[in-house]
C-alpha cells in the first residue's frame, strides 16, 4: 500500500561536485571560518551594530526598578561599606596599607568591573542564542557588545570612584591622567576573558556554571581588600605571580594612579599592557576559530 | 527548467547531504507512548543517560539540492519536518551538523519568529535589526518612520518589546527585516502575520522584494499561498527531503499522502512516531507515569 509514496529523488550531487559546483558559482559556504583578514573586515563594518547593541543594553540593564541608574553607584557603595565593616574592623586586612578605605574602594569597583564582565561576557553568545539563530553577523561582536555594555553600566561607578577619592584624603594630582588608560588596559583583558569564555561555553554549557565559582575566587586572590605585596612578603614567587595575573594588575594600576602613596611602577603597566594586547588578540583568534559553530546548541 | 540541472544555469543556494543535530537543554524526556513496549531495564537506563534534561534533535537528515538563481522554492511538510531548521540552516544561522552549505550573497530570513531583545524598546531594536540586516545607521534612520508606520504599533515603539502583545512584535519584526532589500529572500509562514489587513500589506511587501531577490525561499502550510509564489517545491517528511520538483506535482502528492491516513489509518503509520521527531509537543511529554 505505498500509492502515496513519492518518485524516488533525482540523484543528488556528490559532495565533490556540490564543491566544485560551488566554487565556480563564486558561493559562499555557510557555517565556515571565514578568513582572518575578512573577518575582521566584517566586524568593523558591524561597529555600528556593536555600539548600538552594547548602548541600548547598557541603558536598559538597570531599567526594571525604580531607582534604575542609580543602583550602578549605589551597588558598589554598599559593597564597600559591608567590606569595610568586614575587612576594616572584624578581620583586619589592613595590613601594608595608610589609606585602607581608598584602596578597598577602588579593588572593589574595578573588580567590580571585571567580575560583572566575566559572568556577562561567557554568557555573550549564548544568551543571544534569539539573536544568533535570527541575524547574520560576525559573531565576535557579541563578547565584544557584552564587554563595551559593562564598561558603559560601570562609567557611573568609575565617576563615583574619582569623586570618593579626595574624600577619603586622597590628594588631587596629574597622575590621575592615568586613570583612563588603566581602565582600557582592564576592558582589553576582560574582552580577551570574554572571547575564551564564550566559545568555551558555547561548546559546553556547564562550564557557565563555573564561572561565578572562578570569580569568586578571583576575588579573594587578586589583592581587592588586602595588599598582596605586604601579605605574601618573603613567598616571592607566589608573590609575584598573585601580583601580575592579569585580574590582579589593573587593580594595582588604577591604586597607582590614583592613591599617593602608590607611585606608578613600570613593571605593573607593562604587565597590564601585556595582558592586555595577549589575552585581546588570541582570545579573537580563539573566538574567530569556532565561527560557523556559534549557534550549534 | 528542470531543477536539478545544474550544469546549465547560475547556482544560487546549494546543500549537499546536510545534517542537522541540535541539542536541546531541559527537554528531560520522560516515559512516552514508545516508550511503553521498551523493557522496564532499557527504560530505566534510556532515562539515566544524562544527568540534565538534554536531548538530540535529527532536525534534518542528508538533504541535499541546488537553486538557481531566480527560483521561487517552497518548503513543505507537516508540523515539526524539519522545514523551519532547513531554511535556519541555508541561511546560514545553524551551523550544519554534517554536511555543507553554500549562497551566494547574505541570505535574509524573514521570520516571525526572530528573536530581537525583548528588553529594549522598539525603537532600539528598529535600529539594532536594520544593523545587523546590513544597513549604515543613516539608512536606518532613513527608512525608521516607513518601518514604524508599517508595523501599525503607533505610540509603543517607544515602550520595551517585552511589553508587546504578540501580533504587535511579530508585525514590528516583520516590518524591520523587510526593511532592507536581500539577496536571497527566506520566509517563514511570514504571510500568517497580524490581522486580515496586514496580511494583505506584508504580502504586497513580500511581492515587491521579490522583484529585487534573486532567490525566494518560503515555508508555509497555506499550499495556496506556495501555489502563488513558487516554481518549485521541496516536500520534507521526518527531516528528508522526499520529493523535490514543479510546484504543482509535488504539491498534489502532499496533498493525496495528507489526505489518506484519515481515510485509512493503517496504510501509512502515523509520522510522528519516530523517536527522533522533531516536534517535541507532539509527544505526550507526561504520559504514562514510570512510578505509579
Amino acid at each position: 500500500m505505498q500509492a502515496a509514496t513519492p518518485p524516488p529523488l533525482p540523484p543528488a550531487l556528490t559532495p565533490e561536485e556540490a564543491e566544485t559546483l560551488a566554487r565556480e558559482a563564486g558561493l559562499n559556504e555557510l557555517g565556515s571560518v571565514p578568513p582572518f583578514r575578512k573577518y575582521l573586515k566584517d566586524l568593523w563594518a558591524n561597529r555600528h551594530l556593536i555600539w548600538a547593541l552594547s548602548s541600548s543594553q547598557a541603558y536598559s540593564a538597570n531599567q526594571n526598578n525604580y531607582l534604575g541608574q542609580l543602583w550602578a553607584i549605589l551597588n558598589p557603595i554598599l559593597l564597600v561599606g559591608s567590606y569595610y565593616f568586614i575587612f576594616g574592623f572584624l578581620i583586619p586586612t589592613r595590613g601594608g596599607t595608610e589609606n585602607y578605605l581608598a584602596f578597598l574602594t577602588i579593588g572593589i569597583f574595578v573588580f567590580g568591573y571585571t567580575a560583572s564582565s566575566l559572568t556577562s561576557g561567557s554568557r555573550a553568545v549564548t544568551g543571544s542564542i534569539g539573536l544568533v539563530r535570527a541575524l547574520q553577523f560576525p559573531r565576535a561582536l557579541l563578547p565584544i557588545s557584552a564587554t563595551l555594555t559593562q564598561f558603559l553600566t560601570q562609567l557611573p561607578a568609575f565617576a563615583v570612584l574619582m569623586i570618593m577619592m579626595p574624600l577619603t584624603g586622597e590628594p588631587v594630582s596629574t597622575k590621575w591622567l592615568l586613570f583612563p588608560l588603566a581602565l582600557v588596559l582592564q576592558t582589553m583583558i576582560n574582552l580577551g576573558f570574554a572571547f575564551y569564555l564564550s566559545r568555551i561555553v558555547n561548546a559546553s554549557r556547564d562550564v557557565a556554571n563555573l564561572v561565578p565559582v572562578v570569580v569568586r575566587l578571583a576575588r579573594y586572590i587578586s589583592g581587592v581588600f588586602f595588599s598582596i605585596s605586604h601579605y605574601a612578603k618573603g613567598h616571592y614567587l607566589l608573590g609575584f605571580v598573585l601580583l601580575y595575573q592579569p585580574l590582579a594588575a589593573p587593580i594595582t594600576a588604577v591604586r597607582e594612579s590614583l592613591m599617593a602613596e602608590y607611585e606608578p611602577k613600570l613593571s605593573t603597566w607593562v604587565a597590564c599592557a601585556f595582558w592586555a594586547v595577549v589575552l585581546s588578540a588570541s582570545g579573537l583568534v580563539f573566538f574567530w576559530r569556532g565561527e560557523g559553530r556559534y549557534g550549534a546548541n | 527548467m528542470a531543477p536539478t540541472d545544474a550544469t546549465t544555469a547560475r547556482p544560487s543556494v546549494i546543500a549537499s547531504e546536510l545534517d542537522i543535530v541540535y541539542t536541546v537543554f531541559g527537554a528531560k524526556k520522560r516515559g512516552t507512548s514508545t516508550d511503553v513496549e521498551q523493557p522496564f531495564l532499557e527504560r530505566i537506563l534510556a532515562r539515566r543517560s544524562h544527568v540534565g534534561g538534554v536531548r538530540k534533535v535529527h532536525a534534518v537528515k542528508d538533504v541535499s539540492f541546488v537553486v538557481q538563481h531566480g527560483e521561487s522554492v517552497g518548503i513543505i511538510g507537516r508540523n515539526g519536518s524539519g522545514k523551519s531548521t532547513l531554511l535556519r540552516a541555508i541561511a546560514g544561522l545553524i551551523p550544519p551538523s554534517g554536511g555543507r552549505v553554500w549562497s551566494a550573497g547574505r541570505p535574509s530570513l524573514l521570520g516571525v519568529n526572530a528573536v530581537l531583545l525583548s528588553s529594549l524598546t522598539g525603537e532600539r531594536n528598529v535600529m539594532i535589526g536594520g544593523l545587523a540586516l546590513g544597513l549604515s545607521p543613516a539608512q536606518v534612520r532613513e527608512r525608521y518612520d516607513d518601518i514604524v508606520e508599517f508595523s501599525g504599533i503607533g505610540e509603543f515603539i517607544n515602550m520595551p518589546m517585552s511589553s508587546y502583545s504578540s501580533g504587535m512584535g511579530a508585525r514590528l519584526r516583520f516590518a524591520i527585516s523587510t526593511a532592507a532589500a536581500p539577496d536571497i529572500l527566506m520566509i517563514d509562514e511570514a504571510l500568517a502575520t497580524g490581522d486580515a489587513d496586514f496580511q494583505a500589506r506584508s504580502s504586497e511587501r513580500i511581492a515587491e522584494i521579490r522583484q529585487d531577490a534573486s532567490t525566494v525561499f518560503l515555508v508555509s502550510h497555506s499550499n495556496a499561498a506556495i501555489r502563488q509564489t513558487c516554481d518549485r517545491v521541496l516536500w520534507m517528511d521526518q527531516g528528508r527531503l522526499v520529493m523535490d520538483g514543479p510546484t504543482e506535482e509535488v504539491v498534489s502528492a502532499y496533498e493525496a499522502t495528507v489526505r489518506r491516513p484519515a481515510a485509512k489509518p493503517a496504510a501509512t503509520p502515523p509520522p510522528d512516531a519516530g523517536p527522533e521527531e522533531p516536534a517535541a509537543q507532539s509527544e505526550p511529554v507526561t504520559a504514562p507515569p514510570l512510578w505509579p
